[in-house]
């Protein structure tokens, strides 16, 4: 057995995003805007006989606009290859998809959803401790295994290492602050069915969590993996190892789809009917879309912006 | 368990908190020893001001509904007791009444309006 090089990496990576793109625009993204039903497009409410009118148009250029998406991203992936520089599209695919979806949200509440109707808001007299949705065990643990990699870095270094990779690992994998907002946020549940929707957020909320603790595992065992391939020598001169680490890592890739398409499917299944967070007005406020609090959007911005920045600092030092 | 707030609502909104709770702690919904939200997931819950929801909580601990313990927060306490001044206890149903009669209601009205609230209250929770 030979360790894996570093295309046959690039090549299984990009297949494995490439998979999970074409899933997620299929079985998904393609009929988004009918997910709370034929009362709503993209989460804003909309009047009866919608779809039979202006939505037919709505949903054409929701449609044409994924479908440009994805098309530019299938043109940038095959520019890459042939020009080798695959982390140019690692770095570009994140950064089209969030901006691209989120500019045609923030269109379609601007012109859909400007003056939602007033209604009356239930407030849950339910406390959210930490611990009932963040496992401190587990957090410890990657605590841990992310301190040991950086001390094996340090330590037993021996050879020249680049610090950006360990640097840009550990920065994505630091999710906790997220985490502990996501816990505190919470969206008005309207007074009318108020039971489910407290509970439709409650499972959106412990998805979310999931999700980012997947994703900080996902990171944690890419650290761990760098660190021990650059400082423990027996790592580069046995493939099976080096293997071993891409299969764990591959694992956690593959729960972590699997965490987030369970995200979608439960928001279809529990979200048909009810409100969607920010179709309508409480008496003091309009619920924020993104159902989180300005805090949370806040920590996401400056952990997405460290993201792209050490990304392309990445890239601009290979250069 | 849900506290309604309604967009027509006259009342301060942390008038409309502390009554709502009280109704709750009435019905029997909320009772000794319940743990209430942080003013912050409230004020965060419902998009308001973090003082509003802190005067809330602080009326209801000067009325002794609540007992708000530094790093527990606020707890259902038992039953206040009861006021020995009549004329205390009466005082929010003179209002009441006042405000019914000044609405052009007449007293078989108020009586029939009286009777369906308080069979509202007992049939909700059990309240004594």
């Amino acid at each position: 057995m030979n360790a894996p090089t570093a295309f046959e990496l690039e090549v299984l990576s990009t297949t494995l995003i490439v998979l999970a793109l074409v899933y997620a625009l299929v079985k998904y993204l393609w009929s988004q805007p009918l997910q709370n039903g034929p009362g709503f497009f993209l989460g804003n409410e909309v009047p009866a006989g919608f779809y039979e009118g202006p939505g037919r148009t709505w949903l054409k250029a929701y449609r044409a606009t994924l479908a440009a998406l994805h098309l530019v991203l299938a043109a940038a992936l095959g520019a890459c290859i042939v020009l080798r520089r695959l982390d140019l599209w690692y770095f570009g695919t994140p950064l089209l998809y969030v901006t691209t979806l989120l500019a045609f949200h923030a269109w379609t509440r601007h012109k859909l959803g400007s003056n939602p109707p007033i209604r009356p808001v239930a407030l849950a007299l339910e406390t959210r401790r930490l611990g009932d949705y963040i496992s401190w065990p587990f957090e410890a643990l990657s605590a841990t295994i992310i301190a040991f990699s950086w001390w094996l870095l340090m330590r037993h270094g021996g050879t020249r290492i680049e610090w950006l990779p360990p640097l840009l690992f550990t920065w994505t994998a630091l999710v906790l602050p997220g985490k502990i907002l996501i816990v505190r946020s919470g969206s008005p549940l309207p007074a009318e069915r108020a039971e489910e929707h407290y509970r439709y957020q409650d499972a959106m909320r412990r998805n979310g969590i999931d999700v980012l603790s997947a994703w900080s595992w996902l990171f944690v065992i890419f650290l761990f993996g760098f660190a021990l391939r650059r400082a423990w020598t027996p790592a580069r001169n046995v493939p099976w190892l080096q293997w071993l680490i891409l299969g764990i890592f591959w694992a956690f890739w593959g729960y972590m789809m699997f965490v987030v398409f369970r995200g979608q499917r439960l928001a279809a299944n529990m979200g048909r009917g009810l409100l969607p967070s920010g179709s309508w007005l409480t008496p003091f406020r309009r619920a924020s879309w993104t159902r989180m609090s300005r805090p949370y959007d806040i920590w996401f911005a400056i952990w997405f912006g460290g993201i792209m920045v050490l990304s392309l600092y990445s890239m601009y030092a290979h250069l | 368990m849900f506290l309604t707030l309604q967009d027509n609502d006259k009342r301060p909104i942390y008038q409309q908190i502390a009554d709502g709770i009280k109704a709750l702690i009435a019905r029997g919904n909320l009772r000794e020893g319940t743990s209430l939200p942080s003013v912050r997931q409230v004020a965060g819950d419902l998009g308001i001001n973090l003082n509003t929801v802190a005067v809330a909580y602080r009326q209801l601990q000067d009325e002794g509904f609540v007992t708000v313990r530094h790093g527990a927060g606020a707890v259902i306490s038992p039953r206040p007791p009861r006021p020995v001044n009549q004329a205390e206890l009466y005082q929010p149903l003179r209002t009441a009444l006042t405000q019914l009669v000044l609405a052009g209601l007449k007293g078989h009205e108020i009586e029939e309006a009286v009777r369906q609230e308080l069979t509202i209250l007992q049939q909700k929770g059990g309240a004594q």
